[in-house]
């Protein structure tokens, strides 16, 4: 069956093809407008300066959640790494900023190149070491980077880290406004949740999913696995490099701990409690992880066992993530209310705009 | 020449944390397939148990015994509830540790705090052999497991017990056949595994203080400590272990401390690109269809 599925994945008939590439439901281009327009429109809500920050925090980790959705959601390459990706373009824009005097937009292509090669190095050994410890060793490479940037001594800023100049202007706008810093970091958010979504639903998207169902039938075909594997962390490499650009600035002041691999085990959770197969999932988790339990005032050791908890639910009994099961929900609902199946968009369940 | 020599001594019982804390990682990952990130929280769970119930006026031994016994049955409980359902599903297990991991350090950061927490020294004093000194506690610990490992080793290597479980790592479906309860074998090293890993916590609060969060750092040393060896493999743990706890107890005295973790974890993303099935030689976790 999952040779079968394998095969459909890499290889779809003609016919396939052109209903692979069927236009996304109604309902989910409402939602997705309906976000879109909320997410814009967020700071006229008067939200006030604690929200609005966090906010722009979670907008942030959710472009690095996109990134690291296309390995572990399309390849199905489990990565414990991210927060040190992100810490990489971090750092490199700092340090940029200190040393050449560079701002946000000229550091950003240097954050990325460094994140990208970063994160073809975390990739490589996924060609000799699968699953588990695969995983187990990106989460010792992160920790590697972590012990190396605060014995960097004047270079890394060692254990205090370091601190950055503010954003600056853009087209005679003042970024250093939060709100204004918002509407930036949203505007990214979005940029690579398209990115994903075009990711997902591309030739390069079902060769990825045809690796994760079954690698060795993908190589037989004439997949080559080792390449896009890498490939895939180089893409999701990106994404970190741009998130941890942003990151810096917005923080004005980054320190080894932000990006050791303790984050990169709230991120793999994030990731997992939205869904990295659904197009809004990592979105979804960032903000349930990272903005609603500061905006509520819930106490943080109560929402780590919350969130501790919710990840074993979400796992044990809502696989593939809340906002799949959402989609379930809503196609459930649909198919009750109207007694015929509600249009689910493409045939392609892994890349599904749910 | 002395200096050396003490560190070795003095390294001896790092080493053998490293140990008790990789013996259970190596058995449960490599024998039953189930990836248990909250192994570190068991070790966490151990050593915060005797200092709670030292603070009720036990002493130091029942509150290990009884702190032991809690922390296996916590692994057996955790077993029945959450990892027998994941076992055809390793990436759930490994999923849900993740979660678990988070929920059990903050549980006792919640009805505790996240302070640092010690003991009074149970076995006060040391011995002297030449220029040599023997911290009395160390040698205990030492002592303890080389038992624990003599005992395991022994188990798995020796008796009908263990060559059951081993007929069902090489193939499960054939073992089950021949009449081996694998899902009872499963649960019972789950469980074992855990208490050992409680022990481990036990002895170390009686050497370190001890945090909340120290089950993060020694899942890694333990993970470091089974994937070098090879998985399932328990002789190879104990040799890992002295190299990591020489690593450890050397770069402390002669090199940079600050870098102690990153030697053993270079040493160990070396040595899985390069020898994926362990330096020792091992299993690469049962095969699941």
């Amino acid at each position: 069956m999952a040779q079968m599925a394998a095969i459909a994945e890499a290889r779809p008939p003609a016919s396939r093809q052109r209903k692979n590439r069927a236009l996304p439901s109604s309902a989910a281009l409402i939602a997705t407008a309906i976000l879109v327009v909320g997410v814009f429109a967020f700071p006229w809500f008067n939200p006030g300066y604690r929200a609005l920050s966090f906010a722009v925090t979670t907008g942030v980790t959710a472009i690095v959640l996109y990134g690291m959705a296309i390995p572990f959601g399309q390849a199905g390459i489990m990565s414990l790494g991210y927060a040190g990706l992100m810490g990489f373009g971090a750092y490199t824009a700092a340090i940029l900023s200190r040393d050449f005097g560079m701002n946000m937009w000229v550091a950003m292509p240097f954050s990325v190149l460094v994140a990208v090669l970063c994160a073809g190095l975390f990739g490589l050994p996924s060609l000799r070491i699968s699953g588990h410890h695969f995983a187990i060793t990106t989460y010792v490479m992160c920790e590697l980077l972590r012990i190396a940037l605060i014995n960097g001594g004047k270079f890394t800023g060692a254990a205090t880290g370091l601190d950055l100049p503010p954003m600056g202007m853009l087209l005679g706008v003042k970024l250093d406004k939060l709100g204004n810093a918002y509407e930036l970091v949203a505007a990214f958010m979005f940029l690579s949740m398209l990115t994903a979504y075009c990711v997902a639903n591309s030739r390069y998207g079902r060769t990825l999913r045809s690796i994760r169902e079954n690698e060795q039938l993908a190589r037989a075909i004439g997949v080559n696995a080792n390449l896009h594997k890498v490939g895939a962390f180089m893409l999701s490499g990106l994404f970190a490099g741009v998130g941890g650009d942003l990151q810096a600035y917005n923080f004005r002041h980054i320190s080894p701990d932000l990006y050791g691999g303790a984050t990169s085990l709230y991120f793999a959770l994030m990731v997992m409690l939205g869904g990295p197969r659904t197009i809004f999932g990592p979105l979804a988790g960032a903000i349930i992880v990272t903005f609603l339990p500061e905006v509520m005032r819930i106490d943080p050791v109560d929402s780590r066992i919350a969130y501790g908890l919710a990840l074993i639910a979400v796992v044990m009994l809502l696989p593939g993530g809340v906002i799949a099961a959402a989609g379930r929900a809503y196609r459930w609902a649909a198919r009750a209310l109207h007694g015929a199946p509600a249009n689910s968009g493409s045939a392609d369940a892994g890349a599904s705009l749910t | 020449m002395v200096t050396f020599l003490q560190e070795l001594v003095n390294s001896l019982s790092i080493a053998s944390v490293i140990i008790l804390m990789g013996i259970g990682v190596t058995l449960i990952f490599g024998l039953t397939g189930i990836i248990n990130f909250a192994h570190g929280e068991f070790l966490m769970l151990g050593a915060i148990g005797v200092w709670v119930l030292m603070g009720y006026g036990l002493g130091y031994i029942p509150a290990l015994l009884i702190a032991v016994a809690i922390v296996g049955l916590i692994g057996f409980l955790l077993e029945r509830g959450l990892f027998q359902f994941t076992l055809l599903r390793p990436n759930n297990g490994f999923m849900a540790s993740l979660g678990l991991s988070i929920v059990i350090q903050h549980v006792v950061i919640r009805i505790w705090n996240s302070f640092s927490k010690s003991i009074p020294e149970p076995l006060p004093g040391v011995w002297q052999i030449g220029e040599i000194t023997f911290i009395k506690m160390r040698v205990v610990v030492v002592a303890v497991t080389a038992l624990v490992v003599a005992v395991t080793f022994f188990t798995i290597s020796r008796s009908r017990y263990g060559l059951a479980l081993r007929a069902s790592l090489a193939d499960r479906e054939t073992a089950a056949l021949m009449g081996i309860p694998i899902r009872r074998y499963i649960t019972v090293i789950f469980a074992y595994g855990s208490a050992i890993a409680g022990l481990g916590g036990a002895l170390t609060i009686a050497l370190f203080p001890v945090t909340p969060f120290v089950g993060s750092e020694m899942i890694m040393l333990g993970f470091a400590v089974a994937l070098i060896a090879g998985l399932g493999n328990v002789a190879g743990v104990v040799g890992a272990g002295l190299i990591l706890g020489l690593v450890n107890g050397l770069s402390g005295a002669y090199g940079t401390p600050e870098w102690t973790n990153a030697y053993t974890f270079g040493l160990m993303i070396v040595i899985l690109i390069f020898r994926p099935q362990g330096l020792f030689g091992g299993t690469m976790g049962p095969t699941i269809e």
